[in-house]
C-alpha cells in the first residue's frame, strides 16, 4: 500500500498533533517495573546469554557432536555444557569460554561478551545475538533455517578481529 | 512478501525541522530487534527513574500487569500479522497492528467491516508524557492515517476500530473520532470509532 501525500500534508498533521498522546491496544501498555527493577534490566542482559546457548547448542550439533563428545573435545565437563545450552541464569567459566571460542574457531572476546562475562558495549553484537536466538529452535537436526541462521551468526562472532597467525 | 515503502515526513521537535522518514506496510525482523534492543532498554530506564523518584505507579503514564517477558514474547508474535512500521533516521520510531476481521458498533455503521487497529505504539524517545521533549512528533498520526487508507483500499470506506490507551482517548476526540465508551470485555478501555465521514474528513488533502 502506498501513501501519496505532500511534505506539506505530513508536517500539518505532525503539528496538529502536539503533545498528544497515541497509543492503542492492551499490547502497548507499558510492563509494570515489580518490586525486583533491576530484573528487567538483567533480562536485557540475558537476552545475549540465551544466544550464547542457542550458538554451542547449535554448533555442537552442526558438528555432529554429543555433549559428551563435545565436552571431551574442548576439555571441559558434559555438565557445565548442559546447563550452559538449557539456562539462561548460568554464568559460565572465562576458561570454559574461551575453551568453546578456541574448539567454535570464534573471537574469543565476542564469545566472553556474549556470555555475559564481559560487558557488551557493543549494540550491534546484542541485535545479531536477539535476532540470532529468535531464528534457531532446539531440535534435533538443524533445519536449513537454523544452518544459515548459524553461519552467519559466526560470521558476526569473527569479524572484525585482527588475524590470527596459526 | 514485497514491502511498500512510503516517503511521509515527521518534525523534529528541537529544530522544528521537517524529517523524511519511511512508512513500511509491514513489521519486519529489523523493528522486533529494534524494540527489543533499543526501545525496550530506553523505557526500562525510563520507568526506573519514575520508581526511583517515588511516583506512585498509579500517576505513571500507562502501566499493566505486564512484564517484560510477556510482553516481549507478545511483541515478536507481531511479525505474524498485518502491520505498518515507521523509520527514520535508521530507527524504528512506531508501530501498529491491524486486524481485518472484526466489525463496526457505531450505530450507523454496525455490522460492516472494518480495520481494527489491534495495536499502536511509539518509540519511548518520541512519547510526550514521560516530561522529556520528544524527538520526533506525527508517528502516531502517521499510523492512523495509514491504517485508514488501508480500510479504503480494502474497501471498508475508511471505517477504522481501535480500544485507546487511557492517556490517548483527548487525541482520538480531537481527530474526530466517535467514543463509544468503555469496553468491560477489553479491561474498560474506551473503544473509538472513525465513521466513512470521519475518515473522509481525516484522510483530507489541504
Amino acid at each position: 500500500m502506498k501513501l501519496e501525500r505532500s511534505k506539506e500534508w505530513w508536517i500539518a498533521r505532525a503539528r496538529r498533533e502536539g503533545d498528544a498522546v497515541i497509543g492503542a491496544g492492551l499490547l502497548a501498555f507499558d510492563p509494570a517495573v515489580d518490586e525486583r527493577p533491576s530484573g528487567a534490566q538483567s533480562a536485557v542482559v540475558e537476552e545475549t546469554r540465551i544466544a550464547f546457548g542457542k550458538f554451542v547448542n547449535l554448533m555442537r550439533r552442526h558438528r555432529g557432536y554429543s555433549m559428551e563428545q563435545l565436552a571431551q573435545a574442548a576439555d571441559l565437563d558434559a555438565s557445565e555444557l548442559l546447563v550452559i545450552e538449557d539456562d539462561v541464569h548460568y554464568v559460565p567459566e572465562p576458561r570454559t569460554v574461551f575453551k568453546l571460542a578456541e574448539t567454535f574457531d570464534v573471537s574469543q572476546r565476542r564469545l566472553m561478551q556474549l556470555a555475559g562475562l564481559t560487558a557488551a558495549n557493543d549494540a550491534g553484537l546484542r541485535q545479531e545475538a536477539v535476532r540470532f536466538a529468535a531464528r534457531s529452535e532446539a531440535v534435533q537436526k538443524l533445519t536449513p533455517e537454523e544452518s544459515s541462521a548459524l553461519e552467519a551468526f559466526v560470521v558476526v562472532l569473527s569479524e572484525q578481529e585482527p588475524k590470527r597467525v596459526k | 512478501m514485497t514491502v511498500d515503502v512510503s516517503t511521509i515526513y515527521l518534525l523534529d521537535v528541537a529544530t522544528g525541522e521537517s524529517v523524511e522518514a519511511e512508512l513500511r506496510d509491514a513489521i519486519e525482523q529489523a523493528q522486533l530487534d529494534d524494540w527489543q534492543t533499543k526501545w525496550q532498554p530506553a523505557l526500562l530506564a525510563v520507568l526506573q527513574d519514575l520508581a526511583r523518584k517515588g511516583v506512585p505507579m498509579l500517576q505513571w503514564p500507562q502501566s499493566w500487569h505486564w512484564n517484560w517477558a510477556q510482553k516481549t514474547a507478545r511483541v515478536q508474535g507481531l511479525l505474524a500479522f498485518r502491520g505498518f512500521s515507521v523509520v527514520a533516521r535508521g530507527e524504528t520510531q512506531g508501530l501498529a497492528q491491524v486486524d481485518l476481521t472484526k466489525a463496526s458498533r457505531e450505530p450507523s455503521q454496525v455490522g460492516k467491516p472494518l480495520v481494527y487497529l489491534d495495536y499502536l505504539e511509539v518509540a519511548p524517545w518520541n512519547r510526550p508524557e514521560f516530561g522529556a521533549a520528544p524527538r520526533l512528533r506525527g508517528v502516531g498520526s502517521a499510523l492512523i492515517t495509514a491504517a485508514a487508507s488501508l480500510s479504503l483500499d480494502e474497501g471498508f470506506k475508511g471505517r477504522l476500530g481501535l480500544h485507546s490507551l487511557p492517556q490517548a482517548d483527548a487525541f482520538y476526540r480531537k481527530i474526530g473520532m466517535t467514543d463509544l465508551g468503555q469496553d468491560p470485555a477489553y479491561q474498560n478501555l474506551r473503544y473509538f470509532e472513525m465513521t466513512v465521514e470521519q475518515a473522509r474528513a481525516f484522510l483530507e488533502e489541504e
